[in-house]
């Protein structure tokens, strides 16, 4: 009997909370904001904050094209597969205290599922055949790679100083890491935190393709690259993965950085994070967004191995010793 | 319920793809000032698709050239359905004075079936978002009676 | 590394946009701006100078010929032909073709396009035998005008410079200097009355 009871809970994480619902749901508000934001900052109006459904549903209900020269089971599975890692990543990351699986080595899991997601996209886009995907995909993998080293970086970092307070070396487990800020206080308020933190803000953007660094995505320049000859549901859950990155890596930066402030009731820790996910989309993407213009791919590689990577390293020299 | 849904959406959230048949660009200027801040077309939803497989509503501006006409043929034939055909400018629409050129292949309308056709010589922003809004309402209804 | 629109960014997160919501606040057009065409059929006298200057082919002109020796002119303005390059309503010498602000020009079928209107033009009457001509006229001129609107010449004041027949469009006139004569062809004249406006010594009655 417990054993159906505890299959319909992981049930209900994997589907609702903080699963696939919440993921749609929230992710989608998070893309709306980051729109309106950016074309107020522009001095426009913007669509609406639900324009991001009525794109969904949109591209839900027209037709779905395959390409003659395409590869038609990888074209159509290519974006369950990203979608799934997503969700698979939510359900590790913590809100203030609750957290749906928690395991030991949570973020090693988590470094390696965030590849599902590109990798699921640039397989969609070599699988259309068409040769702007090509280019795309190219520049996708350079993107990948630029920002994973960072990345890696900013995490062993906070690994560290977590693992050090609680004496065990290095501490990869994320529900630990939200357990000790909520005894000690956020990580962002230790000095030698805010590079790293500084760091995973700059990430942000790079990880979820958007503005400075959409060189893989690039609308005019290579017809919208990986995903030129999508069309229909396939490409709504392209656009829907894009909008969950986002509330994926806006979570992790707060569950990272701003673990401290839950209140201990679920709601209003749902809400709480979630309004702390705007913020950061706010001052993370829609700002970058608006006031800088497309980088090379070239320029994109040289900035996050020069400029984000030093941050970062900064961050783990401090940790390592203890300051 | 979701057939309701998805209709409703159709209406709003149309991406617009262009396509310059040998315009002359004054045309496709208006169009694009049409994204600018001061008349933001984003706000009901339209977008620039880099794509055709994204786009919902194409725009043609230009006089159809012998050269170009294969390339619009085809590159119409790649958006999905429902889709509406909204020819800008006097030019698409009766070849305007270059009518009866060598190298025009004739108005638009010979070729495909033109839903919206909006009027000037170029049209004047406002009368594209009335053309837009009114391809837009065509488009859900187009949606509506699919399948 | 320079990011020159930081600060206006931040300022425009918190005033007012600068869009003309335009189909909630309705907009006019710049006055003299030149839109969809309005066309006054009383007005016009079936001249044709339009149909002949308009750059995009767009005028059409039809006649009916009704039982009473009338005619019904109709003209046809095609929008989706015109460049609104005005040079009809300029042409025109009686103000029957206006190019207004209306800029609302979108149409799903072609025949909303096509702005028409048409007049009915009465045949030339048959006139009686013209009473005498008043004595007091070594000032005014010595022939009277024609009840058809076609132009009639004063044998005394002209000089036959032959600039009323270089003027005329349809080469209706045939001036001969030598020889001093004035013939008019009724079937090609168009009563445009250019003859009458391009004469120097005003001798053109029209």
């Amino acid at each position: 009997m417990t054993i159906v009871i505890g299959a319909l809970q992981y049930l209900g994480y994997v589907l609702i909370f903080p699963g696939f619902l919440f993921c749609f749901l929230a992710g989608m508000l998070l893309c709306g904001i980051d729109r309106k934001l950016v074309a107020k900052m522009q001095k426009r109006v913007g669509p609406p904050v639900l324009q991001p459904f009525y794109d969904f549903f949109k591209l839900c209900g027209k037709e779905t094209i395959v390409p003659a020269a395409a590869e038609r089971i990888t074209f159509m599975l290519a974006p369950l597969v990203g979608l799934a890692a997503l969700v698979v990543i939510q359900l590790f990351i913590p809100v203030f205290g609750f957290t749906a699986f928690s395991g030991m080595a949570d973020i090693i899991v988590i470094l390696y599922l965030l590849l599902i997601p590109a990798l699921a996209i640039i397989l969609g886009g070599a699988a259309s055949g068409s040769p702007y995907a090509g280019v795309g995909l190219s520049r996708e993998m350079v993107t990948i790679i630029s920002c994973e080293l960072p990345l890696v970086l900013v995490l062993l970092a906070v690994a560290k100083t977590v693992g050090d307070a609680m004496g065990t070396g290095l501490c990869f487990s994320l529900s630990s890491i939200a357990q000790y800020q909520a005894l000690n206080g956020s990580l962002i308020t230790k000095i030698s935190m805010v590079p790293a933190a500084v760091a995973l803000l700059l990430i942000i953007p790079g990880e979820t393709g958007n503005h400075p660094f959409d060189a893989a995505e690039a609308e005019t320049e290579i017809c919208e690259g990986m995903l030129a000859e999508y069309s229909g549901a396939p490409l709504g859950v392209f656009k829907l993965s894009h909008a969950v990155k986002m509330l994926t890596l806006t979570s992790l930066f707060v569950a990272l950085f701003l673990g401290g402030l839950g209140t201990g009731i679920l709601p209003l820790d749902v809400l709480l994070m979630f309004l702390l996910c705007a913020v950061i989309t706010a001052v993370a993407i829609s700002f970058v967004h608006a006031v800088t213009a497309r980088l090379r791919i070239e320029q994109i590689f040289k900035y996050y191995w020069t400029v984000v990577s030093a941050l970062a390293l900064i961050s783990l020299v401090l940790a390592w010793y203890g300051l | 319920m979701f057939k309701k849904l998805i209709e409703e959406s159709t209406g709003k959230s149309p991406w617009l793809f262009h396509i310059n048949a040998g315009s002359c660009n004054g045309c496709d200027i208006e169009l694009v000032s049409v994204l600018t801040p001061r008349y933001d077309a984003e706000r009901l939803g339209f977008k620039l698709a880099g794509s055709p497989r994204h786009a919902d509503i194409v725009v043609v501006t230009g006089p159809v050239t012998k050269q170009s006409l294969p390339r619009v043929l085809r590159a119409i034939s790649q958006v999905p359905e429902p889709r509406c055909i909204v020819t800008m400018g006097s030019c698409p629409q009766s070849g305007n004075v270059f009518r009866g050129s060598y190298s025009v292949a004739g108005p638009l309308s010979k070729y495909v079936h033109v839903d919206v056709d909006v009027a000037g010589c170029a049209p004047k922003p406002e009368a594209v978002i009335d053309g837009l809004a009114l391809a837009a309402q065509i488009l859900k209804e187009k949606r509506g009676q699919m399948k | 590394m320079d990011f020159p629109f930081v600060k206006e960014a931040i300022s425009q997160l918190f005033s007012k946009s600068s869009c003309a919501m335009y189909p909630a606040v309705p907009s006019q057009a710049a006055p003299g701006y030149r839109g969809r065409i309005v066309y006054h059929a009383d007005k016009c006298i079936a001249c044709g100078m339009c149909e002949r200057v308009c750059s995009g082919n767009a005028i059409t002109r039809t006649v009916e010929h009704l039982e009473d020796g009338q005619d019904r002119i109709t003209l046809t303005f095609n929008l989706g032909s015109c460049t609104f390059c005005a040079t009809c309503a300029d042409f025109c010498t009686r103000n029957a073709i206006e190019l207004t602000g209306d800029y609302h020009m979108v149409a799903t079928k072609e025949e909303d396009l096509l702005v028409t209107g048409s007049f009915i033009k009465a045949a030339p009457k048959k006139k009686a035998p013209a009473a005498a001509a008043p004595e007091d006229c070594q000032a005014a001129p010595a022939v009277k005008p024609r009840d058809d609107g076609k132009p009639v010449n004063d044998p005394a004041r002209c000089v036959y410079c032959t600039l009323c027949a270089k003027k005329c469009p349809v080469q209706a006139l045939t001036v001969d200097r030598a020889a001093k004569t004035w013939v008019l062809d009724e079937d090609k004249c168009i009563a445009c009355g250019t003859c009458a406006q391009a004469c120097p010594k005003n001798c053109i009655i029209i």
